[in-house]
């Protein structure tokens, strides 16, 4: 049995004394989710500055264009300024909250999708440019299974990338449900990217957009819910092996 | 809390005599009694040491200390399925504390009695409120839901133990 007066008891002090170097206190939610996102916006914008804009982006204009991956990246911001709520013992947001930001967020992106998909010229023939002519020629002949697995897998891995720092920011997370706070942070990590990947992803069919950008959303979602889960577990073990 | 994160050990002995006895009191209530509180509470601070880093002091350390306990509690009720354990082997009382408001409603057993028949969620939004003073923001935070909602659980627990009180001692007379 533990003494009940209020002097710690002895192995727990010993526990406490051998590590008490200084720490720096924790962000605030908001502060947090704002310091992930220069490495989330460079992250994202690889692939721009590495293919550039899509060739219809003149005729979708710079709302739907930029405007919607702003949007986009706006909600992973805020998804993960939620998942820095539930990971605060005294700071948990309503769970209905939660729920509602995560299916909002999950509307925004299909609605974002089929309003490209309507405006954009994906079923006509490439309109083709000189500037986009190389990006053009390979949409043209690539087959679209390998482009699907390209932005699938690519998008995936960017969002992977993120996630782990994610993860690193979160791992002394004191979440209840550290699943669920996995979930959001890698939810936002993989709007985040697609915010990015939107914008030069020359296709845009609904069977690649949501069969391929989407799933890497969900890839990134179940990559964050199992390190989430994974680190809660540890901190349990951890404790258990203390105490 | 801002002393201990440079490094204080006075600062967290300082926190611990403050807050332990009000953390281990909820703890047993979480526990129904049991005595897996002690070691909960030993795990909590463990918990809260290892984890300080990840503490703002925006929060009131009360607070965010009873949320963590409630993360602790609900950690080890998941890992360990204590919590079947301690249902199963119970068959007395809980110890909740009486509280300032029912006093007057009737006996301690009584209101002991009649609070073990309310929802856990409500025993516990009263106790939260009532018993140890947070605020209703300080709770919504606590248990992740609104200010409204948490004020709502208390209000309804507390008239749901108005009633079983007075359903109680009409029986009686």
């Amino acid at each position: 049995m533990i003494d009940r007066s209020p002097k710690p008891p002895e192995a727990l002090m010993r526990a406490i004394a051998q590590d008490l170097r200084p720490v720096r206190p924790s962000p605030r939610p908001l502060y947090l989710a704002l310091q992930m996102v220069p490495l989330a916006l460079l992250v994202s914008s690889l692939i721009l500055l590495a293919i550039g804009p899509r060739h219809d982006s003149g005729i979708l204009g710079p709302l739907l264009t930029w405007g919607a991956s702003a949007a986009q990246f706006l909600v992973a911001i805020v998804l993960i300024w939620i998942a820095a709520h539930e990971s605060t013992p005294a700071g948990r947001l309503p769970r209905q909250a939660v729920y509602s930001a995560a299916f909002l967020a999950s509307l925004i992106v299909v609605f974002v999708t089929l309003l490209t998909f309507s405006i954009s010229p994906a079923n006509e023939a490439v309109r083709l440019s000189p500037l986009h002519l190389v990006e053009s020629h390979f949409s043209s002949r690539i087959s679209p299974w390998i482009m699907g697995f390209a932005c699938g897998i690519g998008s995936t891995l960017a969002g992977g990338i993120l996630v782990l720092f994610f993860s690193w920011v979160f791992r002394n997370s004191l979440a209840t449900r550290p699943t669920v706070a996995g979930a959001l942070y890698g939810a936002g990590a993989g709007l985040a990217i697609n915010a990015g990947w939107r914008i030069a992803c020359p296709i845009s069919t609904l069977w690649h957009s949501l069969g391929a950008h989407g799933a890497a959303i969900i890839a990134t979602v179940i990559l964050g819910a199992l390190i989430g889960r994974s680190l809660g577990n540890r901190r349990l073990h951890v404790g258990a092996r203390r105490s | 809390m801002i002393r201990y994160q440079g490094g204080s050990l006075e600062a967290f002995q300082e926190i611990y005599a403050q807050l332990a006895p009000g953390v281990r009191r909820y703890l047993s209530h979480l526990a129904l009694g049991s005595e897996i509180a002690d070691d909960l509470l030993q795990e909590t601070f463990l918990q809260m040491h290892r984890s300080r880093a990840a503490y703002n002091p925006a929060y009131a350390v009360r607070a965010w200390a009873f949320g963590l306990a409630r993360n602790v509690f609900l950690m080890n009720r998941r890992a360990a399925r204590r919590w079947a354990a301690v249902h199963e082997s119970r068959e007395y009382l809980p110890e909740f504390p009486v509280l300032p408001e029912a006093d007057r409603l009737g006996s301690q057993d009584e209101i002991r009695r009649c609070m073990a028949d309310l929802s856990p969620d409500q025993v516990e939004a009263l106790l939260l409120h009532h018993e140890w003073g947070f605020s209703f923001e300080e709770i919504a935070g606590m248990l992740g839901m609104s200010a409204a909602a948490a004020r709502a659980r208390a209000s309804r627990g507390m008239a749901d133990l108005r009633v079983a009180l007075n359903s109680l001692q009409r029986a009686r007379a």
